[in-house]
């Protein structure tokens, strides 16, 4: 884990989470109100999506502060599915 | 979706991830580990951040050519495959009946296409390669989609999908923009790479070829 969490990781992921942060202000001017190609289409199709059996843990939050949070939760959360996926299936190897 | 349909698509993208994960087992160096987790997360982020693309609708960075450009299709699809189960378990976006055909067209169809296009284009011209590259993975994810729309359509009688007529132009109208704005970030993100950092870009790549010319070099 701690080649993961060394001095130079931990500048990019303060980086990354820097540009997340200008970029989401940019996302709540400018989308936050419009749907995605798929979501669009479905609509003019006249699809409603049917109510889903779950709808998870988490969302993605309505403020731009609630956004960053679970921006930084994801973040964190990929990062270490992905590390410990990986480093699982090496071990499974080994 | 039909759920027949979306069922179909879980066994397919299962079957396939068996395999990635199979063969990924073989060599994944600790560098490589790290960079594929980091760049996990920050595809994640980027994900978030929709772009508007005209006419009321929004698009935002897919990211299975970034990661299969930096590190080849196999880390590409276990890339996507966990951004996609997390966005589906943890934020509830996406679906649980939808992450097999989500997890197909996005993570392995995605990274597939997008390798192949990279590979075929990066002796000519390697800007034209990121970006083919980039465009393709996120235009053949749509196009794919757009198909299971149709035959979930026709499948039940209309009760689920959209027809082919209307699901085929609209999703290629939109995602041929979307495609483009993957392919203008994907590119920049490379470039900057390259800038900073060009040894991750000679980092080995996971394939499928790879392991297999090794396989045969061990025989």
């Amino acid at each position: 884990m701690h080649d993961l969490l060394d001095k130079r990781n931990l500048k990019i992921f303060a980086g990354i989470l820097l540009l997340f942060a200008i970029g989401l202000v940019g996302f709540y001017i400018f989308s936050v109100e419009y749907g995605d190609g798929l979501e669009v289409t479905m609509e003019e199709a006249g699809v409603d999506e049917p109510e889903p059996f779950y709808s998870g843990l988490l969302g993605y939050g309505d403020n731009y502060l609630g956004s960053l949070a679970m921006g930084i939760i994801g973040f964190f959360v990929t990062l270490l599915a992905v590390y410990l996926l990986a480093r699982l299936l090496r071990k499974n190897e080994a | 979706m039909a759920p027949a349909v979306a069922g179909v698509g879980w066994i397919i993208a299962l079957i396939l991830l068996a395999t990635t994960f199979k063969v990924l087992n073989k060599r994944m160096d600790d560098r490589q580990i790290t960079l594929m987790a980091v760049l996990a997360a920050g595809i994640f982020v980027a994900q978030m951040l929709n772009f508007p693309i005209g006419g009321g609708t929004t698009g935002h960075l897919l990211g299975a050519a970034l990661a299969t450009i930096i590190l080849g299709p196999l880390a590409g699809i276990l890339i996507l495959t966990t951004i996609l189960t997390i966005q589906a378990l943890v934020f509830g976006d996406g679906g649980l009946t939808a992450l097999g055909l989500n997890i197909l067209n996005m993570a392995i169809i995605g990274s597939l296409v997008a390798w192949y296009a990279y590979i075929a284009l990066r002796k000519w011209n390697i800007n034209a390669a990121v970006f083919a590259a980039a465009f393709s993975s996120v235009f053949a994810a749509a196009l794919a989609a757009a198909a299971q729309l149709a035959v979930s359509h026709s499948l039940s009688g209309g009760v689920y999908g959209i027809s082919g007529a209307i699901a085929f132009p609209a999703m290629a109208a939109f995602h041929l923009l979307i495609g483009i704005g993957e392919a203008i970030i994907t590119s920049s993100v490379v470039l900057y790479i390259a800038r900073v950092s060009p040894g991750m870009l000679k980092l080995p790549k996971l394939t499928l070829a790879t392991f297999k010319k090794e396989a045969i070099a061990d025989a």
